[in-house]
């Protein structure tokens, strides 16, 4: 009975965690602006986090080890570092992004400008990576984020055409004004935030936190294979609602308030009210995960104790890194930059990023010293060299799409 | 410096200079860069409009409570304003005067039509069917206008 109430938690909070400020922005502006035309970019990347994610997880749970522990010792320090400087650039802007998010979602309850809500933000999320159990922020903030599927029920009750949502998931359905190269670079945008780099560090590192053993793999890959797709229905259903009410009215969504008008319109106050309380659970879960990452990454890198499961006193250097990471966050929303174009760059930065995060994953995946009868089989080569040449893609067009299109303008 | 290095240097300062000269205090498109900077401009500006029309239907149909509706449409009416200013301050090129002239009106009153809408929520009066009606008519003539 535990075991299986185990499972059941790991998917709840697997699905309420998938989503954060990157999703909730880059699905709701695709929404708007091409329907469902990219909804396979959608699913394509959820795949494809899926099959790193089973293979971080499987690591941390034979080799009791995270990611960037083995990627210096496998690869040398030249590829760990390489792989630490891409990785952990991004996750820091999307800590920076996810923070910022936080104090949107306040904003909308309190009407005082984010501005003046972004140290109060920092200072919790500070508090709670000192002083909460990793278990309590990733259950607590996990069930919270399923407050989303406010979307999925306001999507059912605009009644939309579904006939015509599901026939504009074809690339050849995309609206006529938008450009291919727009296209092009939201669907990298979208990959990028499907897929984003800190979510195997943070589930790898969160293995060892959780002291997974070969015997969690079963456990582990439920929440990957039922929890993570799961999510990824949040993700279309952010954009089916925009693409009902948006895109027929030509609203470009440019705000977090904007997000939530659909579910307003859809189901109202309580529903709306529900939606922004997933808002305020996605984006502070993520700003956990990714301060927690940044931390992680760092100290996995240097060789020096880390986590929530050593004392504070023990980690000195990692306490930190967290509490250093989120000065930085803080310090850099003051200069009054747009969180919204902070998470729009954070996406497709971390489209540059997957080749460095993903290819070691999968060297590492493959090596019996380290994983020993659970190396990868067949199946999950194929399908992680057929990810890393989609990866290598996407990585190579985003900088050339940003220029060309003035980042999505057209 | 060596000889070999000269050429780097030159292509660095060629850059530079590029660069500056396009970091002047007005910025002076031809007609055609004109155009499609004012169609973007109509475009964005039309999509803040009918951000304020559905956030205030859904405010007086009580679907939002006053803080959300009010922060929609301050950042509406900020968008709409900064996309007025940009255009603004764009050098209109030779043959476009009219155009401008027309654009920039609509774009104007865009920015006031919304921050009339944002001044009602405010003071929590969401059932002026009349302003309704004219962010329904303005949206309709800045979609037209934009190409």
């Amino acid at each position: 009975m535990k075991r299986y109430f185990a499972v059941l938690l790991g998917i709840l909070t697997a699905i309420g965690g998938f989503v954060d400020i990157g999703d909730l922005v880059t699905n709701a502006q695709v929404g708007a602006r091409f329907g469902t035309s990219l909804v396979g970019v959608v699913a394509l990347g959820v795949v494809g986090i899926c099959v790193f994610a089973e293979m971080s997880g499987r690591i941390a749970a034979v080799s009791r080890r995270a990611t960037f522990d083995l990627v210096r010792e496998r690869l040398g320090p030249r590829m760990g570092f390489l792989n630490l400087v891409g990785s952990m650039l991004v996750t820091l802007l999307t800590f920076i992004a996810e923070i910022g998010g936080v104090a949107l979602a306040l904003q909308l309850v309190s009407s005082l400008h984010h501005l003046l809500i972004v140290p109060f933000v920092a200072a919790a999320v500070w508090l709670v990576l000192w002083r909460a159990k990793f278990s309590s922020i990733e259950n607590v903030l996990g069930l919270m984020g399923l407050a989303l599927i406010g979307f999925a029920v306001a999507l059912w009750q605009l009644g939309p055409d579904w006939g015509q949502l599901v026939a504009g998931v074809s690339p050849a359905e995309k609206p006529e004004g938008e450009g291919w190269a727009t296209y092009a670079y939201f669907a990298v945008a979208l990959f990028g935030a499907a897929m984003t780099p800190y979510e195997v560090f943070f589930f790898s590192s969160g293995g060892v936190e959780e002291r997974w053993t070969s015997k969690d793999i079963g456990v582990m890959r439920a929440n990957v294979f039922i929890g993570f797709p799961l999510g990824g229905l949040l993700s279309v259903a952010i954009a089916g609602c925009a693409a009902t009410v948006f895109l027929p009215a030509g609203v470009a969504v440019e705000t977090l308030g904007q997000v939530g008008l659909p579910v307003a319109v859809g189901i109202g106050k309580i529903g709306l009210a529900v939606v922004v309380l997933g808002f305020f659970a996605a984006t502070f879960g993520a700003a956990c995960e990714t301060g927690l990452s940044t931390g992680y990454s760092l100290a996995q890198y240097f060789g020096f104790p880390w986590g929530k499961f050593v004392r504070p006193k023990e980690a000195a250097g990692f306490h930190i890194i967290l509490l250093l990471a989120t000065v930085v966050a803080a310090g850099v929303l003051l200069t009054g930059v747009d969180p919204i174009m902070v998470t729009e760059i954070s996406v497709v930065f971390s489209a540059i990023a997957l080749p460095l995060t993903y290819f070691p994953i999968l060297v590492v995946a493959n090596d019996p010293d380290y994983l020993g009868e659970h190396v990868n089989g067949p199946v999950a080569n194929a399908l992680g060299v057929f990810y890393l040449v989609v990866i290598a893609v996407a990585a190579l067009a985003a900088i050339p799409l940003m220029a060309v299109t003035s980042m999505g303008q057209g | 410096m060596k000889r070999s290095q000269r050429p780097a240097v030159v292509a660095v300062l060629l850059a530079l200079a590029l660069l500056l000269a396009g970091c002047g205090v007005v910025s002076r498109p031809g007609p055609a860069a004109w155009d499609d900077r004012a169609a973007q401009a109509l475009t964005d500006a039309g999509s803040e409009v009918a951000t304020a029309r559905l956030a205030l239907e859904s405010a007086r149909k009580g679907r939002t409570w006053s803080s959300y509706t009010t922060v929609l449409l301050a950042e509406a009416e900020e968008a709409a304003g900064k996309v007025e200013e940009d255009l603004s301050r764009l050098q209109v090129p030779a043959g476009r005067a009219d155009a401008a002239a027309h654009v920039l009106d609509l774009l104007g009153r865009a920015v006031d039509l919304v921050g009339e809408a944002r001044a009602h929520a405010v003071s929590g009066k969401y059932d002026d069917q009349a302003l309704l009606d004219q962010l329904d008519r303005l949206s309709d003539e800045l979609q037209q206008a934009a190409p």
